[in-house]
Parts: C-alpha cells; sequence; structure tokens
C-alpha cells in the first residue's frame, strides 16, 4: 500500500462487461490505493452509466469529485477501448479541486460555460487550469467556450473535451459527483504547487483550392462557392451515392478548414441531407469564411499527437510528468484507421516517457493557452501535470 | 499565399450585423476580432464608457482601456502584464473604438487594417441599431425596419460576391467591377467609380472602374482628393446632387477613393455615407489581397534580391541622417545602375534577369562592411549607404563595385557580361534630407553614364543643371519629331577596290530651335531611354527609303544603309514595318541594309532573332555596326543571318596605322572572308588609312576621306563627281 505523496497522479482503464464492475476496476487501477481529490471518469455511452459511476464511487470513496464524459472510443497505456471505460485519478495535498456543472440552456450557451467557469472562484493555487467537460452536440461550442473564458480571462488556461456517443450522434453525457447529467457543462477546477503544462497540434493539411461558404446556418452548410455543399463534397472526393454511403462508408469524417492568422480552425462534417443537399458538423460554420477540404496521411497524425505530448511535457519547468489527460478527437481516429490508433497510443507512451495517461476520443478539443479562442477540431490537446 | 484577413472581415461582419441590440452586438465584435487577431482582451470604448470587455477575468483595467482609446498603445492587465493594444476608432464623433490587446506580438500593418474595417463595420451596425431603436417609435416603423435589415442583407451579399472573386483569383479589373457594381447595387443604382491613383509625385487619378448612372456625369474628382487627403469619407452637394467619396486604402497607404453620385440632398444620405465607407474598407482589403505581388514591393523588401527596397532605403537614410552627431562624419549615397542588364532581361527572359539581380545583390554586399546598407531601388537600379565615409573611401567602394560586377556572372548555364555605373552623393549639411542625397547620386550615376559605362562619378552641383536639361531634351525630342525637325544626311559607301560608291548610309540630324545642333550621341540615348526611339527609327526608315528609291532612278544599284535600335529589333511589329515602308517606297528588299551594334547583338543574341530571320528572308541584308568593339563572339556571327561588318572607326583613327591596328583589322577582315561577309571600313580620314586597308583586303569604306556626309540634295551630284573621279 502507497502512502499518500504531495501530489500524485493515476489511470486505469477496463473492458468489463459489467458497468459497475468495469467502473469499479478502472478506478481502482487508477487510485491504486491512494486517497484520490478528483476522478475524471470516460465511457462509452454502452454503459450503464449510473452502474458505472456507483462502481467507481464505491472504490474512490465519498469525497473525491467525480467528473469525466461519453466518448467516441477510451485511451490509456493500455490503448484504445471501444464500448469501455477509462479512468484518471489525482491527489494529494499539492493539489487544490472544485468543479461545478450547469445546464446548457439553447438561448444562452455562453451562461452554461461562464457558470462551469465559476468553479475556478477561490482557487488560489501558483497554478491552475480549468477543465471543461461539454455536451458535444449542442451544436454552439464556440459559444460555451467563449462563455468560460469571458468569465475566467487570459490568465488560467483551459482545457477540456466534448463528449460523444460513440458514432450516434444522439445525446452525449457528462459526469458529474454521483450524477450522470446531459446538455451540460461541468467544470474541473485544478489548482496545484507544481507546474502544469498544455500541448495542442494536429496532423493535417489543406487541399486547394478554397472555397467561399456562401450560404449557412450554424453547424449547416448549404452552400459552397455558391453550389449545393453536398455535391461539392461528392465531387471533390469523387463519390457517387447518397450522403449516408457518403459518411458511413466513405469518408466518415469529412473535416475543414477555416482561413486563420496561424493556419486553419478545423471543423468536422459527420452528415448531409440527400434533400436539401447540405451537410453538417458539431460546431458553428460562419457564412462568408474560406473554408479548404483537410487531409492527412497516417504519419502526420503520428507527428502531431508526438509534437502535443512533447509541448505539454516542455512546459514542466523540467519535471518528470506526473500524468497526462488526452482529449483526442474522433476525426483524428478515422484519419488513423485501422491499426493507426495502436501506433498513436504507443507515439503517447513514448512521447509521455511511460507516465500513466487517460483520455477520449471526442467530438471536439478545448484548448487556450494564448490569444483567446480554445475550440479546436482534429487534435490532440494534452494537459500534463508534475 | 491568400489573405487571411479579407476573409475574417466578412465573416466578422455577417457575425456584427446578427446581431439587434447594441449589447450583443459589441460583444460578437469584440470576441470575434479578438479571436481572430489571436488577441488575449477586447473592448470597446464607448461614449467614455467600457463595454464588452472580453478576456480581462473578473478585474477590468477600465482606467487603461480608456487610455487607449486616446492613444496609448500598451495595456497593463492584472496577472498577464503589459500587451500591445491596437485602438480602432468606431467613426462618428466620439473617441469610440473597439480595442484588442495581444501579448508577446505587437499587432502589423495587414492586422491593423483588417481591425479599422472591422471597427467600422461595428460602427455602422451600432448607429444603424440605433436609429432603428429611435424609429420604432414612428409610425413607420415596420417598413423601415424592413428596408434597413433588407440593406444590410444586400450589403452581405455583395461582399460575399466580391469574397468569391478574390478567393477564386479572379483577374483584378473583374474584382473591381464586382466592387463598383456592387456599391452601385447598394445605393439603388446610382453612378459609383473606383478611382485609384497612379504612381508618380503627382499621384494622378485614374478611373480603374464605374458603375451605374449615365456616362455623361462629371467625374467628382475633387471630392475624391478631399476624402484621400483627409482619410475619411466626404459628403458634400456639387451641382446636381450629392457626392459621396469614401478613401481606399492599399496595406495602410492612401490607394484612391470610392465615389458615387447621388441625386438628392446631403443630409439625405447618412446611412448611404455610412455604407460607402464600411464598402471602402472593404474594397482596401480586396485591393490588398489582390494586389499580393504588389504587396510584395510595398513591403520593405524586394523579393528578388532580399534587399531593401526603396521606401526602406530612404527610412534608414533619413534615421542615419537625423541621427548623426555633426557633419563631421559624412554618409556617403552611392547610386549604381547596371549597364546592359535590360538585354539579358529581354532576352534570356525575366528569370534569368531575376537570377542576374541576385547574384549582383550578392556581390554589391561583398563590396561594402557589414554595417553599410545596401538596397534595389527597382528595375536595374542599386544603391548602398555607407557610414562614416568620405568621399575618398565612397569612391574606392564605387570602383570596387565596378568592378566587381564586371566580372562575368554565370546565368542560365551561360557566362554573362554587363557593367555597372555609379554616382556617390555625401552629405554636407546636417539637416539633408534623403530624398535629395539619393536624387543627386542618381544625378552623379546619369553623369557617370553619359561619359561611358563602369564610371564612379562624385555629385557636383553643376550636375543638377544637366540632368535637368535632361529631362527637358525629352520634351524637345517629343516636340521634334512632332514639327519634323529632323533631317537626313547621307554618307557614300565606297566600294574600296575601285573607288565606286555603292550605297548611302542614312544619317540623321537634329537643329533643335532652341538648342541648335544636337549630335545624335546625344540624343539617341535618350530617345531610347524614353522609348521614343521606335518612331524616329521609323521616320528614318520611311524618309531614306523613299528618297533612296529616287535616287535609284539614276544610280540604280544604290543600296540604303539605316541604323536599327535594339528597342526597334525588340518591338513585335518591326518586320513588318520594315517592309511596309519598303513596299510604300517601291525600294526592293535586297537593296536595304539594316546596321545593329554589336553590343545589342552580344547582349541580346536571341533578341529579334525570328524578326531578322523574316527580314533576310525577304532579302532585307544585315550589317554589324561598331564591329570589334563589344564582346566579339564568333558564335553569333555564324548564328545570325550577317551580311556586312562595320569594322569600327577606333581601329583606324591614328592617322598612321601601327602594327597593332593593322593585325586587327587584317584579322576582321580575313574572318569576314571566311564566313562570307562584306567588310566595310569607317572613319577613313586620309590616304594613308585609305591605302593600307585596300592592301589588307578591305572591301569597301566610309570616312571624311571619301565622302562626307551630305544633304540629300547635294548627293547626287556628289555621287557623280566620284563616279567620274572614279572614272
Amino acid at each position: 500500500m502507497l502512502s499518500n505523496p504531495h501530489r500524485w497522479f493515476g489511470a486505469g482503464q477496463s473492458s468489463a462487461a459489467d458497468s459497475a464492475k468495469a467502473g469499479a476496476e478502472a478506478a481502482a487501477e487508477a487510485i491504486g490505493g491512494r486517497v484520490p481529490k478528483a476522478v475524471v471518469v470516460f465511457a462509452s455511452v454502452a454503459h450503464d452509466l449510473p452502474a458505472l459511476i456507483s462502481g467507481v464511487r464505491a472504490e474512490v470513496g465519498p469525497d473525491a469529485a467525480i467528473v469525466g464524459s461519453t466518448t467516441m472510443g477510451e485511451l490509456g497505456n493500455g490503448g484504445l477501448t471501444v464500448g469501455g471505460v477509462a479512468v484518471a485519478a489525482l491527489g494529494g495535498d499539492g493539489f487544490t479541486v472544485h468543479t461545478r456543472a450547469a445546464h446548457i440552456h439553447e438561448s444562452d450557451p455562453r451562461a452554461a460555460g461562464a457558470a462551469a467557469a465559476e468553479s475556478l472562484r477561490g482557487l488560489h493555487d501558483d497554478h491552475k487550469v480549468l477543465v471543461l467537460f461539454c455536451d458535444g452536440l449542442t451544436g454552439h461550442p464556440h459559444d460555451i467556450v467563449r462563455g468560460a473564458y469571458s468569465s475566467v480571462g487570459a490568465t488560467v488556461p483551459l482545457v477540456g473535451g466534448f463528449g460523444a456517443d460513440d458514432r450516434r450522434f444522439e445525446r452525449t453525457y457528462q459526469f458529474y459527483g454521483d450524477e450522470v447529467l446531459t446538455n451540460s457543462v461541468v467544470g474541473l477546477a485544478l489548482g496545484s504547487d507544481g507546474p502544469i503544462g498544455i500541448g495542442v497540434a494536429h496532423g493535417w493539411r489543406r487541399i486547394e483550392p478554397p472555397m467561399i461558404v456562401t450560404k449557412s446556418q450554424g453547424a449547416h452548410i448549404f452552400l459552397l462557392d455558391d453550389e449545393p455543399a453536398l455535391d461539392v463534397l461528392l465531387r471533390r472526393n469523387n463519390f457517387e451515392g447518397t450522403a449516408d454511403e457518403f459518411f458511413h462508408q466513405g469518408r466518415q469524417l469529412q473535416p475543414l478548414g477555416l482561413s486563420r492568422r496561424n493556419g486553419e480552425d478545423i471543423r468536422v462534417l459527420h452528415a448531409g441531407d440527400d434533400e436539401s443537399r447540405s451537410v453538417w458538423g458539431t460546431a458553428d460554420i460562419p457564412q462568408g469564411a474560406l473554408v479548404w477540404l483537410m487531409e492527412a496521411d497516417r504519419q502526420a497524425l503520428l507527428d502531431g499527437a508526438t509534437w502535443s505530448c512533447t509541448e505539454a511535457l516542455a512546459r514542466l519547468d523540467g519535471l518528470a510528468p506526473l500524468g497526462v489527460l488526452a482529449f483526442d478527437c474522433a476525426g483524428r481516429r478515422v484519419g488513423l484507421m485501422e491499426g493507426g490508433v495502436d501506433e498513436e497510443v504507443a507515439v503517447m507512451r513514448d512521447a509521455l516517457h511511460g507516465a500513466p495517461f487517460a483520455g477520449f476520443y471526442t467530438s471536439g478539443e478545448i484548448a487556450r493557452v494564448r490569444g483567446a479562442s480554445g475550440v479546436h477540431h482534429l487534435t490532440l490537446v494534452t494537459l500534463a501535470l508534475a | 499565399m491568400m489573405n487571411w484577413s479579407t476573409h475574417l472581415l466578412t465573416e466578422f461582419f455577417t457575425a456584427v450585423n446578427a446581431a439587434e441590440d447594441e449589447q450583443t452586438a459589441i460583444s460578437n465584435a469584440v470576441e470575434r476580432a479578438t479571436e481572430m487577431v489571436e488577441a488575449e482582451v477586447g473592448a470597446v470604448v464607448r461614449e467614455g464608457k467600457v463595454l464588452g470587455a472580453y478576456g480581462f477575468g473578473p478585474a477590468v483595467p477600465e482606467a487603461g482601456l480608456l487610455a487607449v482609446a486616446t492613444g496609448d498603445c500598451l495595456l497593463e492587465v492584472a496577472g498577464l502584464g503589459e500587451l500591445h493594444a491596437a485602438p480602432n476608432p468606431l467613426g462618428g464623433e466620439q473617441a469610440d473604438a473597439l480595442i484588442v490587446a495581444r501579448l508577446n506580438e505587437p499587432f502589423g500593418p495587414e492586422e491593423r487594417q483588417m481591425l479599422q474595417g472591422m471597427a467600422q463595420v461595428l460602427g455602422l451596425a451600432l448607429r444603424s441599431i440605433r436609429v432603428l431603436a429611435a424609429e420604432r417609435h414612428l409610425r413607420a416603423e415596420k417598413e423601415q425596419q424592413a428596408t434597413s435589415a433588407q440593406t444590410r442583407q444586400r450589403l452581405v451579399e455583395s461582399l460575399l460576391t466580391i469574397q468569391r472573386a478574390i478567393s477564386a483569383r479572379r483577374p483584378l479589373p473583374e474584382i473591381l467591377d464586382a466592387v463598383t457594381s456592387g456599391a452601385c447595387e447598394l445605393l439603388d443604382g446610382v453612378k459609383v467609380a473606383l478611382l485609384l491613383a497612379e504612381g508618380g509625385p503627382d499621384r494622378r487619378l485614374s478611373v480603374a472602374s464605374t458603375s451605374g448612372g449615365t456616362d455623361g456625369e462629371p467625374q467628382p474628382e475633387g471630392a475624391a482628393r478631399a476624402a484621400m487627403a483627409s482619410g475619411t469619407v466626404v459628403i458634400r452637394p456639387d451641382a446636381t446632387g450629392t457626392v459621396i467619396a469614401a478613401p481606399v486604402r492599399v496595406t495602410g497607404e492612401m490607394a484612391g477613393c470610392l465615389v458615387a453620385h447621388l441625386s438628392g440632398s446631403v443630409d439625405q444620405y447618412t446611412e448611404q455615407r455610412d455604407q460607402m465607407d464600411a464598402f471602402a474598407q472593404q474594397v482596401s482589403l480586396a485591393l490588398t489581397d489582390a494586389k499580393t505581388v504588389e504587396a510584395v514591393r510595398e513591403a520593405h523588401h524586394d523579393p528578388v534580391t532580399g534587399l531593401p527596397n526603396r521606401a526602406l532605403f530612404l527610412k534608414i537614410l533619413n534615421r542615419v541622417l537625423s541621427s548623426r552627431g555633426t557633419s563631421a562624419d559624412p554618409t556617403s549615397v552611392l547610386f549604381i545602375d547596371l549597364d546592359r542588364f535590360k538585354a539579358v532581361n529581354d532576352s534570356l527572359g525575366h528569370e534569368a534577369g531575376d537570377q542576374l539581380l541576385a547574384l549582383v545583390a550578392r556581390r554589391l554586399r561583398g563590396c561594402v562592411r557589414a554595417s553599410d546598407t545596401t538596397a534595389r531601388l527597382g528595375g536595374d537600379e542599386f544603391a548602398a549607404l555607407l557610414h562614416d565615409s568620405p568621399m575618398e573611401a565612397a569612391t574606392i567602394v564605387g570602383e570596387r563595385v565596378v568592378s566587381a560586377i564586371k566580372e562575368p556572372f554565370r546565368v542560365a548555364g551561360r557566362e554573362i557580361f554587363i557593367g555597372a555605373s555609379v554616382g556617390i552623393a555625401i552629405s554636407r549639411e546636417d539637416a539633408e534630407k534623403s530624398e535629395t542625397l539619393l536624387h543627386n547620386a542618381d544625378v552623379a550615376m546619369y553623369r557617370a553614364k553619359k561619359d561611358g559605362p563602369g564610371r564612379v562619378l562624385v555629385y557636383e552641383p553643376y550636375m543638377h543643371v544637366e540632368a535637368l536639361d535632361h529631362l527637358s531634351l525629352r520634351g524637345d525630342l517629343q516636340r521634334a519629331l512632332r514639327e519634323g525637325e529632323f533631317r537626313l544626311q547621307y554618307q557614300p559607301l565606297i566600294r574600296l577596290g575601285d573607288g565606286m560608291p555603292t550605297g548611302v548610309e542614312a544619317l540623321i540630324r537634329w537643329h533643335s530651335p532652341t538648342r541648335g545642333f544636337v549630335s545624335p550621341v546625344d540624343f539617341i540615348p535618350i530617345a531610347e531611354e524614353f522609348g521614343l526611339i521606335v518612331d524616329i527609327g521609323q521616320w528614318v526608315l520611311e524618309t531614306s527609303a523613299l528618297q533612296v528609291a529616287r535616287w535609284r532612278r539614276e544610280f540604280p544599284d544604290l543600296g540604303l544603309n539605316v541604323n536599327v535600335s535594339g528597342h526597334q529589333l525588340m518591338h513585335p511589329r518591326f518586320s513588318d514595318t520594315v517592309l511596309r515602308a519598303l513596299a510604300i517606297a517601291g525600294l526592293p528588299s535586297s537593296a536595304v541594309t539594316l546596321e545593329l551594334t554589336e553590343s545589342v547583338l552580344m547582349s541580346e543574341p536571341d533578341l529579334g532573332k525570328a524578326a531578322l530571320g523574316t527580314l533576310r528572308g525577304l532579302g532585307v541584308q544585315l550589317s554589324i555596326d561598331d564591329f570589334g568593339t563589344g564582346y566579339s563572339s564568333l558564335a553569333y556571327l555564324r548564328e545570325l543571318p550577317v551580311d556586312e561588318l562595320k569594322i569600327d572607326r577606333a581601329f583606324i583613327a591614328r592617322a598612321e596605322l601601327t602594327g597593332e591596328d593593322l593585325a586587327l583589322v587584317r584579322t576582321i577582315v580575313e574572318l569576314a572572308q571566311i564566313l562570307g561577309l562584306r567588310t566595310v571600313a569607317e572613319g577613313i580620314e586620309n590616304a594613308a588609312q585609305l591605302e593600307a586597308l585596300r592592301r589588307l583586303g578591305c572591301g569597301y569604306g566610309q570616312g571624311y576621306h571619301l565622302c562626307r556626309p551630305t544633304d540629300a540634295e547635294e548627293l547626287p551630284s556628289r555621287l557623280l563627281t566620284q563616279l567620274v573621279e572614279y572614272r
């Protein structure tokens, strides 16, 4: 039995079919007999989520804060699970943890972000970060993060991810204490007397020529260069068939890059409509934007993973990482294809020098270290603690 | 590379215009602007209050933001430190501004321009929201709202059209037409013109595109100039209504004006004024984007050589001049002009030309100290700024430059020989202007060049007078051509074997009513420089062809030699114009020999090959003038359809030819014989020379000893005399 060190971080995974058992197994591995302050749970919607959370609770004790999200695949040192669970746990006197959850109202998604950010209140540690676990299907990811940023300001970095429900696009869930919420934002304000590092990288590149979004509404694109958006996607991918065939057999996720000062702001399209010839993803695509279709090869994506981990570790003032939370875009998983995910996990293990990590495949990532925008797509965001 | 900022402005526009109340418009604007330039914080200052503060967290530095609105460019933010701030006026009367601030990196000119555009858009939206709110109380509420919303929608749509034209890389004129027709549509079909300032000191305004209205309406240039001078939108009455003029900038610099002419009175058009202003901002960005190539030029470095450009050079020079401690440490400016560069560029192509310029730049850098500045002023002109360099030191550097450039360059797989002329100006007074200094160096360079290539000269005030003269000479030349001040003299070519005149060379003469007699040596280079040579050359050809055709009735075998400049040869219709002139005159092409200088042919071996080939095919003959003075190459003698070599007078100029002279001439003559070419010796001035040349086997000759250049009316009698003497 380990004593309780000043700061510690552990990770665990389980593929057990029984939800309570899976939660308990992963949590037990993560805490390793220590008393955690916070437990982060990433689980598939295939599980009985309340049962899974009770399983976790039984292991971690009554005082630990539980937060987390449902996924499109769970990540950890052991590799990828689909339909499984991954748990990260941290504790020790060096960490302070506050949490807050807020419901997302359709009329004011920003308010939810701002409310979740209130978890930072009263946190006075030397190093702070706000970790957000958000519903992935509200259609307003940017507003949620803007709401959080407007409350937090530029002094505290933001990280996190938008939840997924495997590939159903129906409903995602957030974990907050013993509750399983939906359409919510959960904020984990983490304070530490040790350094915190954040890494952000993707591995996609533009396919010329760019196009103008000539008609869009929210996350729906109707016209690209005045041509029905679905027609454009099918033509440029040399695909003949319906929207469903395209998104399920051709390109499961079609990345789109918006022209930005330092490159692209990426959106992922995951569905289309044969009738209206429109396509959509999970985030706003502003009318008037200049966009590129994006592509990647496996090596570029793997290099991105290495870079994200290396960047996060580089910010730990030379200290060895205790552990890492990873928010990896589901679009990357699709891009990596069969076998590539195992390679990505191997790359991450190497880059993190064997430090424990847990994470999930998201429908959108959050990272704001500089500048003001915090929503990413097709990106691996890593949060390293030392 | 596409310009990211232009596209963001349209996104921004859409986001801000979607807002229905002021608060939403402000927070949308602040958030988008902050994100788009990757700033950390942003806010709006309006009527003395801070609104929409973003990214500050709980503690908003209100005093700091108000200070930024009035011009501070640093903003202290608790927990972050000092940020670079950019205040962007919302338009209107007060110091209202959209502010963004960023850690680490100040805002570049392009970002500032985009932010200015965003602020204008926000200002416009806020004013129209306020107008709407006020008008809600009026009966016409519904109708007005609909119109205003429609107008805004139309604005968005036409901006999208322009955007598409830019992103699809349509040609610039098409983009400009999209701009004016968009503005015209927005203003219900009134006449809209886009006036762009041309380069040069007087910045003439030219109409780049128009839409709407009828052609007869006057060009409101006055309003355009006022808007450009003030940098703000101008609305004023004119004879038939109202003119709105909104300035257009390119990369931050005033480039022109978008002008609309409306039929009503000034007070009706407040909204239209704002719309034109917002539209002009968009145009500014569109032009900045579409003119990427020119933008590179306007940036501070020359893309070909990587050297500072003229603007940056002048800036540096200004700084050096103003920071100079005393007049005792002189600053020197070298103006370097390449000789024969144009020929390389025209014959080997621009790519080779650019390569050559890059190599020249490298050599130039090697000629000066690391602390000195070299720059490319444009074309084949370079400059160097030497710190603490008195005249002697600067002259040494100038000579070093000349000899460095004289060494052959290897470009496109061949050796290229060019040269450089250098003018030097040295600052004498404390308060010398950078432009003046550079101009003086230019004048000195011009003077140096006049004395022949490869010279270095230091500026003296008298040169200025000469330079002025040079400029006025251009005007005089134009007039001379127009008013018929040129005339021709003819100098016979004599067959040395029997003294028989076989042809005449047409020689141009200019007696200027103001200048008196001006030698071709002085005015031909200027005619070439200003592009007048093509017209002058054509006149010479037409006139002499008619003349010789007339003489041939009496002297049936008489040939005509005409000098042709490289500029004429490059003219795409050169062969056509020659043939046309001969046809009109009724002179057979076989009677005509075109004389080209060796340097033209040598430096531009591919130049006009096709034209020469065509002419040769039709029987026109080709002669190489001044043979032996250039960089003789046997290769082109084989490649080009040459019929005749004229041995330069320099080889036979001595009253008594030395053994060396004779050896050279003999070589040329033998060479010509091997290749089956005629040889003509120029400048034969005495009997000894004539005898020597005859003995060497030179076929033909020209010179005062044989026959002076003669006016047309006297020539027949001269020819007869010659024939009589021969007999």
